[in-house]
């Protein structure tokens, strides 16, 4: 019987141990593309950067946009310079290259009957497609909810925070749910939560805005005329419009 | 665009063309209810070059109730009206483009474009109008509105101090709906008008007075009293907002090249200010409107503004309404650190100029206390001019070293 297990244990133990040794190389190979492409993806961001600087690639793109596109396009840029978006980009394709060279060469380690790469290829895919969602909705929350905040504080609402929160959260819920679902990660149970969370968020903001703002709503809709729109839009003597007595032009 | 003029009125054109009077331009539609005010601005057109032939473009199909006896006085020749800007009256790219095309057209020397209400405009002021761009020959000719303290708030604010520091220009109104223009002057304007119109954006505005002073081309302000001014159309402040200062700061970091190198203006004569017949304003709701703001608004005016300009606000936010008064110096570095923000694209542009506008709101309380307590406001619209002056080293600086220079 001791025997028995003692058997048992050392033949696991070596086939834990052969698995290893037959896994580590893979496992440093890819490491080492990863390494090796990230290293070449930042020589090669740098040296774009220093090429397009001295191309002035910034300023000829400033130059060839059209003046009337400006408030639009250049509006929903980042803090970055096309330059550095640039860099940036392909610094990621490398590190990208790296891991898809790396996860081929883990698999040319193995034997040939493992064909790991058949499944962790797609899974990478899908985990690349995953961090992209997480970062896009990262920044739409960001967005959505700075322009909420400065709607409702020059519309005078005292809850402005509170609704800049509320949409914050409503797209991260959002954003998270649909990145557990690219993983597939949780299956219905996300389905479920994500339903209930998003639809408790929904019910908490329209009971608080919805309470907070009856007067508003009250007043408002008994000042509404009902008087058809007129075209083109009259231009009114002196101080009627924007802002009570003030006349700001 | 498309105009239509007769044989006769063409006759009328040349004769015009020796004449001192401008082709006049009204930008402005006048509909049949605005019968009255089209043959008012046409009597006072009348007044001011008698017994003279004086062509007037005016939008849409529209006729004079006025005898036509002699081949003298004015004659109305139509074009289609652009589309109205939410931003009406004031001056958009499209309404350049009809005016250059107009003075092509009828090759006219000098233009004189007249916004909403012209009927407003005096025979004097037209005349005097018609005198700097003939005999003076200037390129570029703005009036010098008489309003009261109350009026054009965004204009003493930050559309004339940034154009007399950045520019060394010093027309009072650079965003006037009167303007009288040299042919030259109104060709490039349609120039760079064009741009605008390519690209759909016929509500554009332009900046004649940053044109010409980056052209040399010779401005003269006209004194304009009586002249009563009509408001934008936009219900929405902030989006009112946006869109002109966001056109401005477009503008001026266009010409970044140019405003570097400009020297101070030289000081202006002053305007009288008419003192305000409104009833006093409610200032506490918008000291509280911008205690709001800043309670909310602190992480976004912590990305632009340096914490100098935080702290100041700081206290701003603790002061009761009755005291409570912005530096000159503060709004200066306030503005110029927006400008900044918006070049080096800190945050999203539509973001940025919305939180500017409580800070907006909060120089009007300061501006009235100021007026109301300190100074006059003519003086203060000079203090205020004379902090942008004196802080114009700030901007320049960190436009060019934006990160080795931000204390």
């Amino acid at each position: 019987m001791g025997q028995q297990i003692q058997f048992a244990l050392s033949q696991s133990a070596h086939r834990v141990l052969l698995k290893v040794a037959s896994f580590l190389p893979g496992i440093v190979a890819l490491m080492l593309a990863v390494i090796l492409l990230t290293l070449i993806g930042a020589a090669v961001s740098a040296i774009l950067r220093r090429v397009l600087s001295a191309l002035k690639f910034d300023e000829r793109i400033a130059q060839n946009q059209n003046p009337a596109l400006a408030s639009g396009i250049q509006g929903w840029s980042s803090t970055n310079s096309p330059t550095v978006l640039v860099a940036r980009v392909a610094f990621w394709v490398c590190v990208l290259l790296g891991f898809v060279i790396g996860i081929a060469a883990f698999d040319a380690s193995y034997s040939s009957s493992a064909q790991v790469s058949i499944y962790l290829l797609p899974y990478l895919s899908h985990a690349t497609g995953a961090a992209i969602l997480l970062l896009a909705g990262n920044l739409i929350a960001r967005f959505l909810a700075r322009s909420v905040l400065i709607g409702a504080v020059n519309a005078k609402l005292t809850y402005a925070r509170f609704l800049s929160l509320g949409v914050k959260w409503l797209v991260l819920v959002l954003t998270g749910a649909m990145v557990l679902d690219h993983l597939e990660i949780g299956g219905t149970i996300i389905e479920l939560a994500f339903g209930i969370f998003f639809g408790g968020i929904i019910l908490t903001l329209s009971l608080a805005v919805g309470l907070g703002s009856r007067d508003l709503v009250s007043r408002s809709l008994e000042k509404t005329p009902a008087v058809p729109a007129v075209e083109p839009a009259p231009l009114i003597p002196t101080a009627q419009r924007v802002g009570d007595n003030l006349r700001h032009f | 665009m498309t105009m239509t003029t007769s044989t006769s009125e063409t006759e009328a054109v040349h004769s015009s063309t020796r004449s001192a009077a401008p082709l006049i331009v009204l930008t402005a539609p006048f509909g049949q209810e605005a019968q009255g005010s089209l043959d008012e601005t046409l009597a006072h057109l009348e007044s001011a070059w008698p017994g003279e032939s004086i062509l007037v473009a005016t939008a849409g199909d529209v006729t004079s109730t006025q005898p036509s006896a002699s081949t003298f006085g004015p004659r109305l020749v139509t074009y289609a009206q652009p589309r109205v800007s939410a931003a009406a009256p004031l001056l958009t790219a499209a309404n350049f483009i009809m005016a250059a095309e107009l003075v092509k057209e009828l090759n006219t020397p000098t233009c004189l474009m007249l916004g909403a209400e012209a009927q407003t405009v005096t025979p004097e002021v037209l005349r005097a109008f018609a005198n700097a761009l003939s005999q003076e020959a200037v390129d570029l000719a703005l009036p010098c509105y008489h309003l009261g303290s109350r009026d054009g708030l965004v204009n003493t604010a930050m559309l004339y101090p940034l154009t007399r520091a950045l520019y060394g220009a010093s027309p009072r109104f650079p965003l006037a709906t009167d303007l009288g223009l040299s042919a030259r002057n109104l060709q490039r304007l349609a120039l760079s008008a064009r741009k605008f119109i390519h690209a759909d954006q016929e509500d554009a505005l332009l900046w004649p007075v940053a044109e010409a002073a980056a052209a040399n081309f010779s401005i003269v302000e006209v004194d304009a009293p009586g002249r009563i001014l009509t408001q934008p159309a936009a219900p929405d402040l902030n989006a009112l907002l946006s869109h002109v200062l966001g056109s401005l700061f477009a503008d001026i970091e266009a010409r970044a090249a140019h405003w570097q190198r400009t020297r101070i203006a030289k000081p202006q004569t002053p305007v009288f200010l008419h003192p305000s017949t409104e009833p006093e304003h409610d200032a506490a709701s918008l000291v509280s409107a911008f205690q709001l703001a800043y309670y909310n608004l602190q992480e976004i005016w912590a990305i632009v503004l340096p914490p100098t300009s935080l702290l100041g606000l700081k206290r701003l936010a603790q002061l009761s309404p009755a005291d409570f008064v912005m530096p000159d110096s503060l709004w200066a570095r306030i503005v110029y650190d927006f400008i900044l923000a918006y070049h080096m694209r800190i945050i999203n542009r539509g973001h940025l100029l919305g939180a500017l506008t409580p800070l907006y709101l909060a120089w009007v309380v300061s501006h009235f206390n100021i007026t109301a307590k300190q100074s006059s406001p003519m003086a203060h619209r000079e203090a205020v001019a004379v902090a942008f002056e004196a802080d114009k080293s700030y901007l320049v600086s960190r436009w060019r070293s934006p990160d080795r220079f931000n204390p």
